[in-house]
């Protein structure tokens, strides 16, 4: 399942380069990310998160795998986990790719999930819209965070 | 594998209430537990404790009452629905639904409660009862309140309803005389791929729509009205409907959110919301004859 979302932001992208190292901060933008730590710095992640549907609760341990990082236009990384209480996986690519202009940045977040085991057993429809739901909460938190880090900077 | 688990058998509702409140996310409420125990069994969800609402004496009560309400207690089975002398009379439409809801098993044991908490998305009941002026009760031990059936479901597996708060009762005000409905039903699975559910009141000498009510099952992620289709056919004359009835059709099927899964595609779905909202239609408006 394929998703993406397109946030514009006026801070320059530098900024927005130096925020998506940030991990605390970014931790804060995940939707369900409840612990976040650096394994090796701009290389290997580590992420707890967890969400759920009504009834059904699931909890990842995430592997977080930098693939690519080409400061400050595009940031390449894997997340992979699984949840053994319910028996599912999940593989997330995620593309972010950054174009500056005049002190604003325009950011794509492209991302790519699968998920698989029992999991899938709720359908698809309850999966992708869990998913699409997640992208939106994560480019709203995104976007919120960068404008914000903008005014704590004019605030210096 | 069923994991253990423990039962608790409260004499009432707020009794119910309390012990949800008391052990939190490790209970739920079980009732007719046809699809709770399914999901346990996948090992989809754990409770070490599950509240019986069944053996709570009158949550399973129907009955009529003297302000023309049709009343059905959460945990009356479908196979009680089904039979009951009420239902059959005072909502015959009802009774035909329940009828062919799921199998046999479910039918004896599953309750009209849960299956509406549960929120699956291929609930045949809850797209009838949004052609109804319905509404259910929720008792929590602090509150009840009503809700109407329209705002119940948020999304698949998701109501408004919070985890200590019991469906105790639907209520639903029963069709007059000029008033017929349909719900028409397809799939090839034992969940079906799509509901229609109409109910068309017609005012004159039986020459005009004065009210209609479209809702749509099993497509999207929940049950809902289909309201640009009654848009289309509210206040025509009857001579006219047919002529625009394929109008109506195809805005039936806008904006359902159809999913794709084991039931069809999203675009098979689509299209065969439209052969049955107009094959609803033309049963419902042929019963006045």
């Amino acid at each position: 399942m394929e998703f993406s979302r397109e946030i514009s932001v006026a801070v320059p992208p530098e900024k927005v380069w130096a925020f998506l190292w940030d991990l605390d901060r970014m931790a804060r933008c995940i939707p369900g990310c409840r612990e976040a730590r650096e394994i090796e710095p701009h290389k290997r992640y580590e992420a707890l998160v967890s969400e759920r549907v009504g009834p059904f609760k699931v909890q990842f341990p995430l592997d977080i795998d930098i693939v690519e990082a080409e400061a400050p236009s595009r940031l390449r990384a894997v997340a992979t986990g699984r949840d053994n209480s319910v028996r599912s996986s999940v593989r997330v690519r995620l593309d972010l790719d950054i174009v500056g202009d005049a002190g604003r940045t325009s950011l794509s977040i492209h991302a790519d999930v699968s998920v698989l085991g029992k999991l899938a057993t709720l359908g698809h429809g309850v999966i992708k819209r869990k998913s699409d739901e997640i992208m939106t909460q994560f480019a709203e938190s995104l976007r919120q965070a960068l404008e914000d880090s903008r005014a704590d900077a004019a605030a210096l | 594998m069923l994991r253990p688990f423990e039962i608790h058998q409260p004499e009432d509702v707020r009794g119910a209430s309390a012990l949800l409140g008391q052990y939190g996310e490790d209970a739920t409420f079980y009732a007719g537990g046809t699809e709770l125990l399914l999901v346990m069994k996948e090992g989809l969800v754990r409770y070490r404790h599950l509240i019986d609402l069944k053996t709570i004496p009158g949550l399973n009560t129907i009955s009529y009452d003297a302000e023309g309400w049709v009343r059905i207690g959460g945990t009356a089975t479908h196979g009680e629905l089904m039979h009951h002398e009420i239902v059959r009379r005072h909502v015959p439409i009802l009774t035909n639904v329940e009828r062919k809801v799921a199998n046999v098993r479910v039918r004896n044991v599953g309750t009209i409660g849960g299956n509406l908490c549960f929120a699956e998305p291929h609930s045949d009941p809850a797209t009838l009862f949004l052609v109804f002026d319905a509404e259910v009760e929720l008792t929590s031990q602090h509150a009840t309140r009503a809700v109407p059936m329209r705002e119940f479901f948020v999304g698949p597996f998701e109501t408004v309803r919070q985890p200590d708060e019991v469906l105790t009762r639907i209520r639903l005000r029963p069709w007059g005389d000029r008033t017929h409905g349909a719900y028409m039903k397809f799939g090839i699975h034992e969940r079906p791929t799509l509901g229609v559910a109409l109910a068309v009141t017609l005012g004159g000498a039986h020459t005009t729509i004065e009210d209609i009510r479209i809702a749509v099952g099993c497509v999207g992620p929940k049950p809902q009205r289909a309201e640009a289709a009654e848009a289309v056919l509210r206040g025509l004359p009857l001579a006219d409907a047919e002529r625009r009835l394929d109008e109506a059709a195809t805005a039936a099927a806008e904006g359902l959110d159809a999913i794709s899964d084991l039931h069809g595609s999203a675009e098979y779905k689509t299209e065969m919301v439209k052969v049955f909202t107009r094959r609803a239609f033309r049963d419902a408006v042929v019963r006045f004859q």
